[in-house]
């Protein structure tokens, strides 16, 4: 009887605030290493098949990373050039430089096994400076959030999360809204669109970085149905998530976001109420 | 717990019915595959405190449960009233279980998982809008069809072992 009220406090709580993290975090400490040794199958595995491959796939693999590297070092060139014709924009604007953010590798040690819940565990935790709601990204995108922290590892909630949401806007015209996970994993949803909207098939949702939660301008889905009913407050538009969510085994923390997003142009009021949904809990 | 007497081989069958919860399927499944696992915590616990009752009691159930709502990433306290409650309630009736049939066994199992897996649910929908749904009655089938296969590797390792 003790227990269940107790159960109860605790889950009240744990519901409601953030006071019972500490706790989560030394139990999270414990558990870690479960996590570590159910994921030890896919890391042999994938150890094995890195030995095990042939001479001639490594030099294709090669040949390719070669190739790649050649394209994207071509990209930055330009890059450099636009950030700094950009940097000189603002400056002409008044507004104040951006500044770079850096990233943390992390590779993922498990995921959380429930259906309903979509969560992954990362190698890194208290020790590598890790935070509470730090940005999380993969090559191709926006991944997530961290929603806790252990002394070596935390806990990512991935975007399509039923119990996440992120300030986004459309890459095209910078419309604004948020897109919601649905607790599948290749839908977002994008709340509160008005019917008169324009947004299309195919446009790219990049984060908006209201909310200070995200930095700006990660690509985080792309718009694959706009359903506009005359007879609803709001069209219902899905769009399909950019990073690899499934496959992604390596992906980067974000430090440096808060000092990023501090320098926009303050928010229009009402995203700031709506930038409030994005916390997950 | 006490650590004597074989103590240590019922932590370290929960530590392996944890292992075995979290151990995630390949991403090229589909995701609805998740629900076919069986609730192993729950037939492991359910199992120790039949066979001993004098062994496992509430309170380190509790604390296994609060272990596993970390594990599972469901709000603190779930999962250790449901296990405390498990423990309760097996505990109130392990005589009669223990005379049941192993198919009579499987049918408390289903009810007990089904219970536990309701409670979480619960959970989910009204802390974080999860949705409620029929799907937590396949753990529960799943978890009745291993049930004889538990019971049975758990039998023959508290005799190998001497736990008493």
């Amino acid at each position: 009887m003790a227990l269940a009220i107790v159960s109860a406090l605790l889950l009240v709580v744990d519901l409601n605030s953030r006071l019972l993290s500490p706790l989560r975090s030394v139990l999270a400490t414990i558990v870690s290493p479960i996590y570590v040794i159910a994921e030890s199958p896919y890391r042999v595995g994938q150890s094995a098949s890195a030995t095990l491959s042939t001479r001639e796939s490594l030099i294709n693999e090669n040949e390719e990373l070669r190739k790649r590297n050649f394209e994207l070092a071509q990209i930055t060139q330009q890059f450099v050039a636009l950030r700094e014709e950009n940097a000189r924009l603002r400056q002409l604007l008044g507004s104040r430089q951006r500044l770079d953010a850096k990233v943390l590798v992390a590779e993922l040690i498990g995921v959380v096994p429930s259906p309903t819940t979509f969560q992954v565990e990362i190698d890194k935790g208290a020790d590598a400076g890790v935070f509470v709601g730090q940005a999380v990204i993969d090559a191709d995108g926006l991944f997530g959030q961290v929603v806790e922290v252990a002394q070596f590892s935390s806990r990512v909630m991935l975007l399509v999360d039923a119990a996440h949401a992120v300030p986004v806007q459309v890459s095209r015209n910078d419309f604004r809204s948020i897109a919601a996970g649905t607790g599948r994993m290749d839908r977002l949803e994008l709340e509160y669109v008005p019917v008169t909207a324009d947004i299309r098939v195919g446009d790219t949702l990049v984060s908006s970085g209201l909310g200070g939660h995200f930095p700006r301008g990660y690509p985080v889905g792309e718009v694959t149905s706009v359903v506009v009913d005359p007879t609803m407050t709001y069209a219902q538009v899905t769009a399909k998530p950019i990073a690899a969510l499934d496959r992604s085994r390596h992906v980067l923390l974000v430090f440096d976001a808060n000092a990023q997003v501090k320098n926009e142009a303050p928010a229009v009021p009402s995203d700031g109420a709506e930038a409030a949904h994005e916390d997950p809990r | 717990m006490n650590p004597t007497r074989g103590g240590w081989v019922i932590m370290l069958t929960i530590a392996f019915a944890m292992l075995l919860a979290v151990v995630h399927l390949p991403s090229e499944v589909p995701s609805w595959w998740g629900w076919l696992r069986p609730s192993w915590l729950v037939l492991v616990v359910f199992y120790w405190v039949m066979a001993l009752p004098h062994r496992l009691g509430m309170i380190s159930a509790w604390v296994t449960g609060l272990l596993v709502d970390v594990l599972y990433a469901d709000p603190l306290g779930v999962n250790g009233f449901c296990l405390a409650a498990l423990t309760y309630v097996t505990w109130s009736f392990y005589e009669r279980f223990r005379m049941y049939s192993v198919a009579q066994q499987g049918a408390v199992v289903f009810l007990l998982v089904l219970g536990t897996e309701f409670i979480r649910m619960c959970a989910q929908h009204f802390g974080r809008d999860g949705a409620l749904s029929w799907w937590i009655l396949i753990p529960a089938v799943t978890s009745t069809i291993a049930w004889p296969f538990v019971a049975w590797a758990l039998r023959r390792v508290r005799l190998q072992l001497a736990v008493e």
